[in-house]
């Protein structure tokens, strides 16, 4: 199957018009299977950390949303252990006006913006509300131990 | 009964003949006993005078009045020395007049010396005349027979005016009681007469027929009885066409006759002299206009049908087998004959009975007699081609002579080869005379059926037989030249004009070198119109349908160096020119090479030569030469062998004659025949051999043996190669540049969808009900019906439906619409006025600005596919703008999933029906009379999807667009098999500004033709819209470059012929071929299908119209499964 248009032009602009802190490469064999990094966003529990995902094109896509996985362990009210990301556009709000990059943006701005009140990993969230400072120093001691570089 | 009768009857026939011997034979035995006939008949011991005759005849010897009775002797045989001197009194001793008497038989009646009796200039015959001669059938095109200036052929004089030849038992039934009215051995008189009406019934019913009763008299003269229907039938014929005499004797009859019982007769048979002379067949019928339905049976043809087959009837009821017949012949029985004439007997009965009048038995033919050749079912023709084309790639090449100026391809030398070939082919002229394969050859009997001898006469042991005209001859019949030509029928595209014209040049009379005998005779002389038919060894005549005559002669200049071929076009104006001065043999330097006419010139001409009794030579024009070679261009013009034109064609004359064309059938087996009789293929240009042989067999569904003698016909006289074919190497003869087809699925619309499951839910119940109760075959019409709306419905809903209410419905919801302040087709720039002039809202504002972006940023990418520009802009109801079909796709996503479509940009809701469509009129070309400020921005409208017409004609609307975009001068050419598809797609196209032309069934020859000259010659990126069926075949369309199938038909060797007309020579690009195949439809199963047939298409061969039927049932199964 040739890769649809869509695809190579969006590849060629994540190459030529660099997003700072956010990376999306393309594997060799599989033009629809990205290796994404982003770096925490500054002011944020997450600051210095480089966060390792793995983004998948599905064949239908843009009419689905790309699947999307963190692959760095990560404290974070709506990304469970197994790197599943809670967020809305990944899901209903999906548009097939969105892009990979409007997507890393939106996740980039999600670790910026915790949202505990609709959590997808409970137990975090729970802390999240109960104790947000002991949280958050969670979520930065995690970063240093499971997202240096 | 009445012996006026007898003398009247045959009057009637009488046209040009005031001789008529028979009726006064039959009445020589019948009043006057004693000087019996010529041969001395009767061996029985009834007449004693005429067996002394012998001795008493050779005393006679040398009369000593000058009348010289060994001369007398010598001509018409001995004779009884009072009929000696009976036509000695009656000649006044000139033995000349006295031969001459006795032979039209008028001694015996003419009481005194009677008046010369006009025999001289009757019997003489008219063959000279120019336009008969060489007629092997009947002529129906010659002119009236006027006498013209032969001497009377020799040995026709020689025979005797009737000539024993055997003799037959048959059966009558008294139709009188008495006693004593017939005894045995009693001469019977034979007699063809309608007497008074006998009592009713029987009479009636044969009178259905035809009028075949032949009575037997007494020797008193009185009618006794009939002969029985099995024998009257053909006797009926043979004293009716003046064949043959019959007299007879009562082997047995009772003593006491009562009505309708049986009499035993021995009937001895002569054939009258009479029957041997050729023009007695010959009925010119001149003023027969071209019959309307052609096929039928001429009044001639049927003439021709009795009287062969009485002839072999009574051949074989006299046991008489020919001493020598044509082998190939032989093969082809004469059962076949029979068979054949039988057949037509009953058809003809057939339709009388339809026509359910019994009025005038046998007079005049049933005005609507059924076409005699069936139609061919394409896969019949489909094989026979096959068979007849088997090309052998290794048949030796020629290279055309040095004055031909281009290159032949290697199958074109091929072809000039086999044609060279076919001229020189000579061998047969040298062999010593062979019979004609028509003709066989019979001995006189030397003795009659009492073993007593019959006399014979002097050279004349044999006769000569033509079972398939019933045409005899004394002289024996020559084979004639062999037909030095052939049937071209290279299929269209390889170039059959230029492997003409390569013979031309090649195969020519060379102009003599001694150059002192041209100049003494350089000027043309040609003292006077001579008569006779010039030759003109230098000159090729081609016939060509009007329209091609500039093209013929271009052709030839092209192929020509320099001088070296002399063109003439004889056409109009031109035509003043005396063609026999010009083309003569003494005219070498100057005569054309070539004379190219039409047929219309042909046919005005052989009036006019018709019109002068058929004097070619003072006419001076085409009849007046006898060609080195006539072509006859897209020879299916004289497909009918009635049509004038035809019969004009059969009569130029021409050493080497050639047809080209490309369908040497078209619909009828008939069509080759008259190929074939134009060309002169013997035995095949003899109708009634043809009809025996081949379009019988094939009437009576022997297709196979029809079929298989049409091949053995076709395969020596045709070269056929189609552009299909391959090389041994794999390559094709012609190599054309590629051509790409695709066959793009359609999805259809929700609303489609409904209708098309609607229907389809309908013919499946149909279907099964049927299949149920075992009526299928019955209901197939009422299926088939089901199966066409279902395939319209894969078109457009709005072809299933009736027109008018189309319309309507259309209007109705244009009217809600407008009422919803929202037209169908709203202009962009007033919707943009609208928005703005009440700009206190924001949302109009917005709107009115998103729409400005449209409209500046028509180039944008789409925001789902990143296609850049979109592909056809649309736009939702909060004006965001992607693709037509990625907006359709993500609402039918979203859709499917249950979810309500929301805009994929700003996530309200949408609805369906409020997509529109953005319509960009920059595909349209420039008019040269485009107003100059015109305004800057391109105008944009914008127009509601879904209504705007069915899945197939918008998609049709995309292709055409991204051509119109991609390649402004790009010609397409749009099929479809319904006319009123192509209606419903010519709006279309004129909202979107597609300029487009219109090709149908419907349309007049003229508009045909000016639709595509303007097709072919303006340089706009026209669309033809044509119909399947009208456009399928013969054109040519080569200056576009994109077809577009819009619905797929049952076999696609049609669909592959229309692509052909674009696909085809003179193609100078990629061709690029759409077809359009709705998803998950009866469409797609028709592929199927295809496919399959593709497949079994050579077996299918022969199937009969019900097997054909129980076939397409399955094929409907097949389709509703």
């Amino acid at each position: 199957m040739t890769t649809p248009k869509r695809i190579i032009k969006e590849t060629e602009r994540l190459v030529a018009e660099k997003v700072p802190g956010i990376s999306a490469v393309p594997h060799d064999d599989n033009v629809r299977y990205f290796d994404v990094k982003i770096d925490g966003p500054s002011q944020s529990p997450y600051e210095g950390g480089v966060f390792n995902l793995e983004l998948f094109l599905p064949d239908d896509y843009p009419m689905t949303p790309p699947k999307i996985r963190f692959l760095t362990k990560i404290y974070h009210p709506n990304i469970d252990r197994l790197g599943r990301i809670c967020l809305d556009v990944l899901k209903s709000n999906w548009s097939p006006a969105l892009q990979i990059r409007t997507i890393l943006l939106s996740i980039q701005a999600l670790l910026g913006a915790p949202n505990p009140d609709d959590p997808l990993a409970n137990d975090v969230a729970q802390k999240w509300k109960e104790d947000e400072k002991a949280a958050i120093e969670t979520a930065r001691q995690w970063t240093q131990q499971h997202a240096k570089a | 009964m009445d012996s006026t009768h007898i003398e009247e009857r045959p009057h009637k026939k009488r046209r040009f003949f005031r001789e008529d011997s028979s009726p006064v034979v039959q009445s020589i035995q019948r009043l006057s006993p004693p000087p019996a006939s010529p041969a001395p008949s009767n061996g029985a011991a009834t007449s004693p005078i005429d067996i002394p005759s012998d001795g008493e005849a050779d005393k006679n010897g040398a009369s000593s009045d000058g009348f010289d009775v060994s001369l007398l002797y010598a001509v018409v045989g001995e004779l009884p020395p009072s009929t000696v001197q009976q036509l000695k009194h009656q000649s006044g001793n000139d033995v000349q007049r006295a031969i001459n008497i006795y032979l039209d038989g008028s001694w015996n009646t003419a009481p005194s010396p009677a008046p010369a009796p006009l025999r001289q200039p009757a019997l003489q015959t008219t063959i000279a005349n120019g336009l008969i001669r060489r007629d092997s059938e009947m002529s129906n095109a010659s002119t009236p027979g006027s006498g013209a200036s032969t001497p009377l052929n020799p040995v026709l004089k020689a025979m005797p005016a009737k000539r024993y030849i055997g003799s037959f038992g048959a059966i009558g039934w008294a139709t009188r009681s008495g006693t004593g009215l017939i005894r045995h051995e009693e001469k019977v008189g034979i007699e063809r007469t309608k007497a008074r009406e006998p009592t009713g019934k029987r009479r009636i019913v044969n009178n259905k027929k035809q009028d075949i009763v032949v009575r037997f008299t007494n020797q008193r003269g009185e009618e006794v009885g009939r002969l029985e229907n099995e024998s009257a039938g053909w006797v009926s014929s043979l004293i009716d066409q003046k064949v043959c005499s019959f007299e007879g004797s009562c082997v047995y009859a009772p003593e006491r006759l009562r009505t309708s019982e049986t009499v035993y007769l021995q009937l001895r048979c002569y054939l009258l002299r009479s029957a041997f002379d050729k023009k007695k067949f010959v009925k010119p019928d001149n003023n027969r206009d071209v019959n309307l339905f052609e096929e039928k049976e001429s009044q001639d043809e049927k003439d021709l049908r009795l009287r062969q087959v009485a002839l072999v009837k009574l051949f074989d009821a006299i046991n008489l087998h020919p001493s020598r017949l044509n082998e190939s012949t032989d093969k082809h029985k004469r059962q076949g004959l029979l068979q054949a004439a039988e057949s037509a007997e009953k058809k003809e009965q057939k339709t009388k009975a339809k026509n359910g009048s019994a009025a005038e038995p046998g007079s005049s033919p049933p005005s609507d007699e059924a076409e005699d050749g069936e139609e061919l079912e394409q896969d019949q023709l489909d094989s026979l081609y096959k068979k007849a084309q088997s090309f052998d790639f290794n048949t030796p090449v020629m290279a055309p002579a040095s004055t031909f100026a281009m290159d032949l391809r290697k199958y074109q030398k091929q072809a000039l080869h086999w044609m060279v070939g076919k001229e020189k082919d000579e061998a047969l002229d040298h062999k010593e005379t062979s019979m004609h394969p028509l003709w066989e050859e019979y001995g006189w009997p030397t003795l009659d059926a009492d073993n007593m001898p019959v006399p014979a006469v002097d050279d004349q042991d044999m006769f000569y037989v033509n079972p398939y005209s019933g045409e005899l001859s004394l002289e024996f019949p020559r084979q004639e030249q062999n037909c030095l030509g052939g049937i071209l029928a290279d299929e269209m595209g390889l170039g059959k004009t230029i492997e003409m014209l390569s013979l031309i040049h090649t195969h020519r009379t060379e102009v003599p070198a001694d150059t002192s005998a041209v100049t003494l005779n350089s000027l043309p002389r040609l003292a006077k119109n001579s008569a006779s038919v010039e030759r003109a060894p230098y000159t090729t005549l081609v016939v060509a349908p009007m329209s091609l005559l500039a093209q013929w002669a271009s052709e030839a200049e092209k192929a020509s160096k320099g001088g070296t071929l002399k063109v003439m076009v004889y056409y109009g104006p031109e035509k003043s020119a005396n063609l026999q001065k010009l083309c003569c043999t003494t005219n070498a330097a100057n005569a054309p090479n070539v004379i190219i006419t039409s047929y219309g010139v042909i046919l005005s001409e052989f009036n006019q030569v018709a019109a002068l009794d058929g004097n070619r030579g003072s006419h001076g024009g085409l009849f007046s030469l006898d060609y080195f070679r006539i072509i006859l261009d897209e020879a299916h013009f004289i497909k009918n062998r009635q049509s004038k034109t035809a019969k004009a064609c059969y009569e130029l004359i021409a050493t080497h004659r050639w047809v080209l064309t490309g369908t040497p059938i078209v619909n009828r087996l008939e069509d080759l025949f008259s190929l074939v009789r134009f060309l002169k293929v013997e035995p095949w240009s003899n109708f009634s051999f043809w009809k025996t042989f081949i379009t019988v067999p094939f009437e009576s569904k022997d297709f196979i043996r029809a079929l298989d003698v049409v091949q053995t016909v076709l395969e020596p006289l045709v070269l056929r190669r189609t552009k299909d074919m391959k090389t041994p190497d794999g390559e094709a003869l012609v190599p054309l540049p590629p051509r790409i087809i695709d066959i793009e699925k359609v999805e259809l619309s929700r609303d489609e969808r409904d209708v098309y499951d609607y229907i389809y839910l309908r013919a499946k119940r149909v279907f099964s009900a049927n299949a149920e109760a075992g009526t299928l075959l019955k209901s197939y019409t009422t299926i088939f019906a089901q199966i066409l709306r279902l395939r319209q419905s894969c078109c457009h809903p709005f072809l299933t439906r009736h027109k008018s209410l189309v319309a309507d419905e259309e209007d109705a919801a244009l009217a809600s619409d407008l009422a919803n302040g929202l037209a169908d087709d709203m202009d962009l720039s007033s919707l943009i006025e609208r928005f703005s002039s009440d700009g206190e809202q924001d949302i109009n504002k917005f709107g009115a600005h998103v729409l400005k972006q449209i409209q500046d940023e028509a180039d944008a990418e789409c925001p789902i596919c990143s296609e850049e520009p979109m592909a056809d802009q649309a736009v939702t109801g909060c004006w965001h703008s992607a693709c037509k079909d990625c907006l359709l796709n993500y609402i039918n996503h979203q859709r499917d999933k249950g979810n309500i479509p929301l805009c994929f940009n700003c996530r309200e809701p949408i609805n369906a029906r409020d997509i529109f469509e953005v319509v960009r009129h920059d595909h349209i070309v420039e008019e040269e009379t485009t107003a100059p400020a015109a305004s800057q921005t391109p105008r944009v409208s914008l127009r509601r999807i879904g209504l705007s017409g069915s899945a197939k004609t918008q998609a049709l609307l995309t292709h055409l667009k991204n051509i119109r975009r991609a390649d402004r001068s790009m010609k397409s050419v749009v099929f479809s098999q319904f006319t009123s598809f192509l209606d419903l797609i010519e709006p279309a196209l004129t909202r979107d500004h597609i300029p487009f032309l219109r090709f149908d069934g419907t349309m007049s020859q003229k508009a045909r033709a000016a639709v595509l000259t303007e097709f072919t010659n303006s340089a706009k990126p026209y669309v033809l819209l044509l119909s399947l069926r009208a456009g399928g075949v013969g054109l040519n369309l080569t200056c576009a470059k994109r077809v577009f199938m819009m619905d797929p038909w049952w076999s696609f060797a049609v669909e592959a012929q229309a692509i052909d007309r674009v696909h085809r020579m003179g193609q100078d690009g990629e061709v690029r071929v759409v077809r359009f195949v709705v998803a998950g439809s009866i469409e797609e199963k028709m592929l199927r299908i295809q496919d399959r047939k593709k497949f079994i298409a050579s077996s299918l061969g022969m199937m009969s119209e019900d097997e054909k039927r129980v076939q397409r049932i399955e094929d409907i199964k097949e389709l509703l499964s």
